[in-house]
């Protein structure tokens, strides 16, 4: 059977069953939207979306290697793009992007401590600092919206900085290829990265091995928060401003995207070509229902019935996969 | 055979996990080219020593000493900088990873380039490989598979493999023979004879104590947390250290206090 022989590979792989489904994905919206979704502009426009949803889901993915989770970084995002959007308005551009960077850093950091000094699970750790900095957010912003005048939006590093497009793409997804190359080579090719797989394995093993585990896990934590707020950075680049609701309920479709791209909330087990497959995946639904004239009313519902639809086919294959 | 001064030398230990006393003022010495057979019934708190002494656990009080020097901090990776490899019972793989990341964990070997470390896949491949062959592991199971395939006696001998792969002054073997066929605890055993042979220090720890009398050279019996016999294995025969086991050190007690 030719079927059977893609089994161990499933196994192997768990991320195949999110490509699997985007390419079915793929097909479906492309035949049924008349023209309207696969397109370019259409394409570069969910690709810019992945690119930003995609930074976020990869640093959730490292800390769901660890066996922990973030939920904050939705409210990390808008931190992210708050100061950038401030600071820019002042200071160059990339100047803005490192203080942004370094508020999601000292977040990470935040949550990090609390969790490896505590004990607490990073559950309700993150829950509670996702609902901390979303306050903080909309104090700050009072109701109004950050935003670069027109005349500042300009100067390459802005451009640089999701201000722009290269070759008819946002230039967030060159960033989103560039941290993807650099994370994967770090996960598989690099001590960190085996340490930071054998703490999601089994932390008490790698402890016995003599791997810190307390400081793995914070690494993670603070390298999570640095992409969710560069993340925010490239967002509020693209748009030029931003109010104290940015990026909300992102951290969700983070955690989708993860799961979905074969990342196992237990630990251990990450994709970063998952994760980002699954980032995709998610803002080509989004996309569909938008052109293809969906009313938002029903939006939310129907987002979340194939979310529901994905996932439940793609443990099937795993299963079918798994089966003898 | 022993030198003069202990290699590692434990004096009052305590452990309290909140209220439960787990270790009740253990003094011990082991000297370097000595096999310890450290015995005593399920809980009586061997394994909890030998944590302590790899680094998993910090006493509550009490000393411990090793090669002369007060131990002040307690952690795994400490001990094994220091040379202490412990085979772990329960812990010390990681299923998901590779027998190769395994073997490496916490040590990995790297090649620098651009001064960026990157693990050096073929030579975990190479001396993981040679270990796993030597341990006479499945010819289908490879240095890249994940530990999770394997069986309960394979991941024994990954384990063991590693720690006499890294071995330095001190191997501490917790229930080693478990899991294993007949053949492969007489390989585990001679290895341990063999480690000593070559001067180092291990501690062998086992609720059999007919196996390990065989073995080593002196025998120290644990009860209840604490240490109620400690003789060499010519001053006693292993039919007088198991009523000690089985009067619970009672009776020992008294005669050791003489």
């Amino acid at each position: 059977m030719a079927l059977s022989a893609a089994k161990p590979l499933i196994r192997r792989h768990t991320e195949l069953g999110i490509f699997l489904i985007g390419a079915v994905l793929i097909v479906l919206f492309a035949t049924t939207s008349d023209g309207k979704w696969a397109n370019l502009f259409n394409l570069a426009t969910i690709l810019q979306v992945t690119a930003t949803l995609g930074l976020m889901s990869l640093g959730v993915a490292l800390v769901i290697g660890t066996g922990e989770i973030d939920i904050s970084v939705g409210s990390t995002f808008g931190m992210g793009a708050l100061t950038y959007l401030w600071l820019a308005a002042q200071v160059d551009p990339s100047l803005a992007a490192v203080a942004a960077i370094a508020v999601g850093a000292a977040i990470g950091l935040f949550n990090g401590l609390l969790v490896t000094k505590t004990g607490t699970p990073s559950l309700i750790i993150t829950l509670g600092t996702l609902m901390i900095f979303r306050g903080i957010a909309i104090a700050l912003t009072e109701g109004f919206s950050f935003s670069i005048p027109y005349a500042g939006r300009n100067g390459w590093t802005y451009f640089l900085l999701g201000g722009g497009d290269f070759l008819r793409f946002n230039t967030a997804l060159y960033w989103l290829i560039a941290v993807t190359i650099i994370l994967m080579a770090v996960l598989k090719a690099m001590p960190f990265g085996n340490r930071l797989l054998a703490v999601g394995g089994s932390a008490e093993s790698a402890h016995s091995r003599g791997v810190r585990v307390d400081r793995i896990k914070l690494t993670t934590f603070i390298l999570c928060g640095m992409l969710a707020a560069f993340a925010g950075t490239l967002e509020a680049g693209k748009l030029g401003f931003a109010d104290g609701s940015m990026g909300r309920l992102m951290e969700l479709q983070a955690i989708a995207s993860c799961v979905l791209g074969g990342c196992l909330l237990a630990g251990g087990r990450i994709s970063l070509p998952g994760a980002l497959m699954g980032a995709f995946v998610l803002s080509s639904i989004q996309s569909y229902l938008v052109v293809t004239g969906v009313r938002p009313q029903w939006f939310i519902l129907i987002l979340g019935l194939i979310v529901v639809a994905a996932a439940y086919g793609d443990r099937s294959l795993r299963q079918w996969a798994l089966r003898k | 055979m022993t030198s003069t001064h202990p290699l590692i030398q434990v004096r009052n230990l305590d452990l309290h996990f909140g209220a439960f006393h787990a270790l009740k003022n253990v003094s011990v010495d082991f000297h370097a080219g000595e096999l310890i057979g450290l015995v005593g019934d399920n809980g009586a708190g061997k394994t909890t020593l030998i944590r302590v002494l790899c680094g998993i656990y910090a006493p509550s009080s009490g000393e411990v000493f090793f090669d002369g020097k007060k131990v002040e901090k307690f952690h795994p990776k400490l001990a094994i900088d220091q040379g202490i490899e412990t085979i772990q019972q329960s812990v010390g793989l990681c299923d998901n990873l590779s027998i190769a990341r395994n073997f490496y964990l916490g040590r990995e070997p790297v090649k620098r380039i651009l001064g960026i470390p990157f693990l050096d896949f073929a030579r975990m491949r190479e001396k993981s490989t040679r270990v796993i062959r030597q341990f006479g592991l499945r010819d289908n199971v490879s240095a890249d598979d994940e530990v999770e395939r394997l069986s309960g006696g394979e991941r024994q001998s990954v384990k063991i493999g590693r720690a006499v792969e890294f071995k330095n002054r001190v191997v501490i073997m917790d229930e080693p023979t478990n899991h294993l066929s007949v053949r492969e605890r007489e390989h585990v055993n001679e290895l341990a004879v063999q480690l000593k042979e070559q001067g180092l220090l291990v501690i062998y720890i086992t609720h059999d104590i007919f196996q390990v009398h065989r073995l080593a050279d002196r025998i120290v019996i644990m009860e209840n947390g604490e240490k109620v016999a400690d003789a060499s294995t010519s001053s006693m025969t292993a039919e007088e250290l198991e009523e000690v086991i089985r009067q619970g050190g009672r009776v020992v007690e008294k005669q050791e206090a003489v």
